[in-house]
């Protein structure tokens, strides 16, 4: 190995150790571009035994650059001054252009010992590595062993997901154990790359057969079942809010919160009306029929229209039907778990009139979202009424929030996040599962404005604290990190950050994310789309790649919007003739 | 070169007060030189010096004109486009422990082509350390043993620069082109593993040096030392190289290589600042006495200044401190050159005792026979001022008379040129450069030396230095970061 490693590092000379060293940092004077921030280098050494009689220890320093600093110590300023004020260029007179002095702050990533089997493995340096060695680019091979680790003993943890930035011809394989139980957060501005990253992850996982959960808000992950191998097992859910699961204040502010603000007194009796709407199904078939018969006569058309369903509609109907029983002094609803309706007075009907009202326009609202959501969820299956069932051995759920305010997004997901941790936390045997949250500012923001909010927070922060002991894992992605609860990121050990500009985000991603140094965070408003810093558990050290593509195609994926114009033209002939 | 148009104003006192107080420098040097003057001269010293120099303004306003000077700033880089300049420098480093004990000495060359846009052509450097432990010969413990070290290595650099660079239209040493070398007579000579030493450290093959070397000990066998010695033999027998005669010798190399050009570079030396009063001393005031016995007003200075001892030229500038820069800075204007003179450095030349290296015992020698015109002595040098802007002194500039006038012209003309690009330091930027490149790096915390040692340690890493203990001690130099580091055993 070592003369391989000879042959190469004469090819290699990136530049030679100049300054002070210490264990944890040193500078190298480098030819001009020879070398770029974040690639990784190495300086071999030799240590003296502390064994008299051993042989002194053969290393090979593993370092990255940090950044590079460039200065032409030759050119004063007061030429270039004087050159401006002439409109003189440097190239014409005896100014000294050519000795830049280019340095390359590196930081030490360990040691690597020759003549041990300990491959890839690196140790904490102990001792400086020695002014004027010189510094080479390590052969591809080395530089995949090292990135690995211990990791390619294990190929089912290591994950294919990204290449060097700055040496594609490197893979960088990241532990998927680290992913799936210690959670990943992925973290940039929009456009930045982050979907496609955490599809290459999931497809990675998926691979693996591991069980994974997706909220997706946007339809990122729709041609996950496009996927081969993967589309059988890939099932997309449109989410309903279901509605009787939640108590009736909930649900009254829903009506509010959606355009149709309820009164005081009709708040009053929205529990009433909720109560016996949620328990119109709690009865035998031949009740249930009865039921529905004098459900229709009382609340009329739509009843027979579109039928009886758990929803916003059902409520709105109740409320109909009570006020007709009201005025017409029929009390049979009273045995619909609606027992105050025998103290109802004229007064009340109106206020039912209203509550019927106001959940009938709610109810349209929400079934708008809901068919957007469908649409975009294509052709996807409702939540099963036991949402266990979402995850099985080596299911790929997709749960399609779009279409629904935020707040309805963070409510369905604290429904479904809480029931399959309680699944865990109860039942060993049941699967693992890895949630993976878009958007995941709505579902752990830094700030809740909103209950429902208030409620996704709690959820995430107990999976993010606790998920780990019950295999339950989750990937955060968001494009404002600083609206992340905090809590809730610093629980994740593992980052995929990527491009941002947003110095409030910078900020705070400096901050929680402690694996990532000073010179890394820099980097990050230059970094293209597509590049990430990986840092934390998923791998050895801080490392700058290239994200590899997914197989699976975003629903989101921008088409020209000229070319919809265009296709829109086509398809309406009338269009080009009217003009 | 004939007197530059000049308005009447500039002989006024008025206007020579304005010019004093603008020119800053000037006015300090003054005001030291007030305290430094005798008690009776010292009340009137600046009014007194500011009339005198008037006076000399409107002199060199009168048809016969007591100082002739012309304009410099009539070149600009479009004119010199495409030439191509060697700067050199040399330079000591020293240890600061308790006593300054130079250790090291080292030459740096920066050639440029002005106009070339691709920097690998455009620019190149040299470096050349002499360690001057490693030297025989010289007088070590004379204090002026470093200057005959340094003018050795610096006229091989610029040697080895004539000899890299076919086509140098320039070659600029920085300091004076020739120095005081009456003052160095005495030294021991080199040996022949000394000079073998500096010729190791120059890019010249090793031909072209064993040719100098053989062709110095060839003129010295038949020609040089029989006229400097009557035992000449005990020089020739050993292959040594008296200071003085070598130093002549490469002098006049480089002269000969110059030639041979069919086009010859101009060879220059600019000298910064410094208290030099040749010039006044052997020219300017010369004439004024010359004119004041003719006028029979031979008291004008005692009258003037109230004395009777300011008699001659000598006189009144040991008494009055007036120095080269300070009347020329006064009497030139920004972009004006002095006329030209030649410049005497060799009339003290004369006999005296030389050690032998590893011998207790003296020769008698003759250092007459080195003085111009004689054909194995040292060239004639002429000279001129040049004033680059208000804020800075006067630099000089020295050309060897027989390469040309016209190249003292050229020669002032460049320096201007360049020196217009740090008007704060007025100075051929160039040579700033050459002397930034070389200076020696230990403990220099500054961005130049940032640069000296990150280029050595290039230079180091890429097996330019192969010389085990010369790497070792450039090594700890560069990266030690205490000033101890020569005195530590190895580890
Ligand atoms: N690794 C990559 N290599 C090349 N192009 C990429 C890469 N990652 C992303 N892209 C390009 O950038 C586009 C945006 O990527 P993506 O949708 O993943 O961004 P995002 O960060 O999720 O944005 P948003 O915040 O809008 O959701 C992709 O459509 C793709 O064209
Ligand atoms: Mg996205």
């Amino acid at each position: 190995m070592q003369d391989s490693n000879q042959h190469h590092e004469l090819n290699a000379y990136v530049g030679t150790i100049v300054g002070e060293s210490t264990s944890r940092e040193f500078r190298l004077a480098v030819a001009h571009e020879a070398i770029r921030e974040q690639d990784i280098i190495a300086v071999d050494a030799q240590l003296r035994s502390t064994t008299p009689g051993v042989l002194p220890e053969q290393l090979r320093i593993w370092a990255k650059v940090q950044r590079i600093e460039r200065m032409n110590p030759l050119f004063p300023s007061e030429a270039g001054h004087e050159l401006a004020a002439t409109r003189t260029d440097p190239f014409d007179t005896v100014l000294s252009l050519s000795r830049e002095m280019v340095t390359a702050v590196c930081q030490v990533l360990g040691a690597e010992r020759f003549g041990t089997d300990a491959v890839g493995r690196l140790d904490q340096l102990r001792y400086p590595p020695q002014p004027a060695t010189r510094a080479y680019r390590p052969a591809s091979e080395d530089l995949v062993r090292v990135l690995l680790g211990d990791l390619g003993k294990n190929d089912r943890r290591a994950l294919d997901i990204a290449v060097l930035a700055n040496r594609p011809e490197v893979d960088v394989k990241v532990d998927g154990h680290a992913v799936v139980t210690r959670h990943l957060a992925i973290l940039a501005m929009t456009g930045a790359g982050k979907s496609w990253a955490a599809r290459r992850i999931v497809e990675e996982l998926a691979k693996r057969q591991y069980p994974i959960v997706i909220f997706d808000p946007h339809g990122d992950y729709t041609g996950l079942a496009d996927v081969k191998g993967l589309g059988n097992r890939v099932r997309r859910y449109y989410a309903q809010l279901p509605l009787f699961e939640e108590d009736a204040d909930t649900v009254a502010r829903i009506v509010s919160d959606l355009g149709y603000g309820l009164r005081d007194t009709m708040r009053f009796r929205f529990p009433d009306v909720f109560e016996a709407a949620r328990s119109f199904f709690d009865c035998n078939d031949t009740e249930l029929a009865k039921r529905i018969a004098s459900l229709g006569e009382l609340a009329g058309n739509s009843v027979h229209t579109y039928g009886v369903q758990p929803n916003m509609w059902l409520i709105a109907n109740m409320a109909s039907a009570g006020r007709f029983a009201v005025l017409d002094g029929k009390t049979s609803l009273v045995t619909w778990d609606w027992p105050e309706l025998a103290r109802y007075n004229r007064r009340d009907a109106a206020t039912l009139e209203a509550i019927e009202k106001r959940s009938r326009s709610a109810a349209s609202v929400l079934h708008r979202m809901e068919r957007i959501n469908r649409s975009i969820a294509r052709a996807a299956d409702p939540l099963p009424i036991d949402r266990r069932q979402i995850v099985g051995d080596g299911s790929i759920s997709i749960i399609s929030l779009a279409g629904y305010t935020s707040d309805f997004q963070a409510t369905i997901y604290s429904i479904i996040a809480d029931d399959l941790f309680e699944a865990r936390v109860q039942d060993p045997d049941s699967w693992p599962v890895l949630l993976v949250l878009e958007e995941a500012h709505n579902f752990a923001p830094a700030q809740s404005r909103t209950p429902a909010e208030s409620r996704a927070i709690t959820t995430t922060r107990q999976i993010a604290q606790e998920g780990r002991k019950f295999n339950v894992g989750l990937i955060l992605i968001s494009q404002r990190p600083s609206r992340l609860d905090e809590t809730t990121l610093s629980q994740c050990n593992s980052y995929v950050i990527m491009r941002m500009v947003n110095p409030a985000d910078q900020n705070f991603v400096r901050r929680v994310v402690e694996s990532l140094g000073e010179d890394d965070a820099r980097m990050l408003p230059d970094l293209d789309v597509g590049e990430a810093i990986l840092s934390g558990q998923l791998v050895k050290f801080p490392t700058l790649v290239r994200l590899k593509e997914p197989e699976s195609a975003g629903e989101r994926e921008e088409r020209d919007a000229f070319a919809v114009l265009d296709e829109v033209r086509r398809n309406n002939p009338s269009s080009a003739s009217a003009r | 070169m004939s007197t530059h148009d000049r308005s009447e104003n500039w002989g006024t006192s008025e206007a020579v007060d304005i010019d004093l107080q603008r020119q800053r420098h000037l006015f300090l040097k003054l005001a030291e030189n007030a305290f430094l003057v005798a008690e009776s001269l010292r009340d009137n010293y600046f009014k007194n010096t500011a009339a005198f120099i008037t006076a000399l303004r409107r002199a060199m306003m009168r048809q016969d004109s007591i100082l002739a000077t012309s304009a410099v700033d009539d070149l600009a880089w479009d004119d010199c486009a495409g030439e191509v300049v060697t700067f050199v420098d040399g330079g000591v480093g020293q240890v600061q422990i308790s006593s300054q004990v130079p250790i090291l000495l080292r030459v740096g060359s920066y050639c440029v082509r002005t106009g070339e846009r691709q920097l690998a052509s455009r620019e190149s450097f040299g470096y050349y350390p002499v360690i001057l432990g490693d030297l025989e010969g010289g007088s070590k413990e004379r204090k002026d043993y470093i200057d005959i070290v340094r003018i050795s290595a610096e006229l091989l650099g610029g040697l080895s620069a004539l000899d890299r660079t076919q086509d140098l239209n320039v070659l600029m040493f920085h300091g004076p082109l020739m120095y005081l070398v009456e003052a160095y007579a005495g030294h021991a000579p080199f040996t022949e593993r000394d000079i073998d030493l500096f010729l190791g450290q120059y890019g010249t093959t090793s031909d072209q040096g064993r040719d100098l070397k053989e062709e110095f000990l060839r003129q010295a066998r038949i020609d040089i030392y029989p006229a400097m010695t009557d035992d000449a033999r005990r020089l020739v027998e050993r292959r040594l190289f008296e200071p003085l005669a070598w130093i002549a010798f490469l002098y006049r190399s480089l002269i000969r290589v110059a030639r041979e050009r069919p086009k010859p570079p101009v060879i220059v030396g600019v000298v910064e600042r410094g208290d030099l009063r040749e010039f006044i001393e052997t020219v300017l005031l010369r004439r004024v006495f010359r004119g004041l016995r003719e006028k029979q007003r031979e008291d004008y200075f005692n009258t003037m200044y109230g004395r009777t001892d300011l008699v001659s030229e000598k006189a009144l500038l040991d008494r009055l401190g007036y120095t080269d820069s300070l009347l020329m800075g006064m009497l030139l204007r920004p972009g004006e050159a002095s006329e030209p003179w030649e410049v005497g450095k060799f009339a003290g030349l004369r006999g005296g005792q030389m050690g032998l290296p590893g011998e207790a015992s003296t020769m008698p020698m003759r250092w007459e026979p080195l003085q111009p015109p004689s054909p194995f002595g040292f060239p004639p040098i002429v000279a001129c001022y040049v004033h680059v802007s208000e804020t800075t002194e006067p630099i000089r500039v020295e050309v060897f008379k027989e390469l040309g006038i016209e190249h003292l012209r050229e020669a002032a003309r460049r320096a201007y040129l360049y020196a217009r690009l740090l008007p704060g330091y007025g100075f051929p930027v160039g040579l700033d450069i050459a002397d930034k490149y070389a200076k020696v790096p230990t403990w220099l915390t500054d961005a130049y030396g940032k640069i000296i040692r990150h280029q050595l340690g290039v230079s180091l890493q890429q097996g330019e230095i192969s010389d085990a203990d010369m790497r070792r001690i450039l090594v700890q130099a560069i990266y030690m970061t205490h000033r101890d580091w020569l005195f530590r055993p190895q580890a």
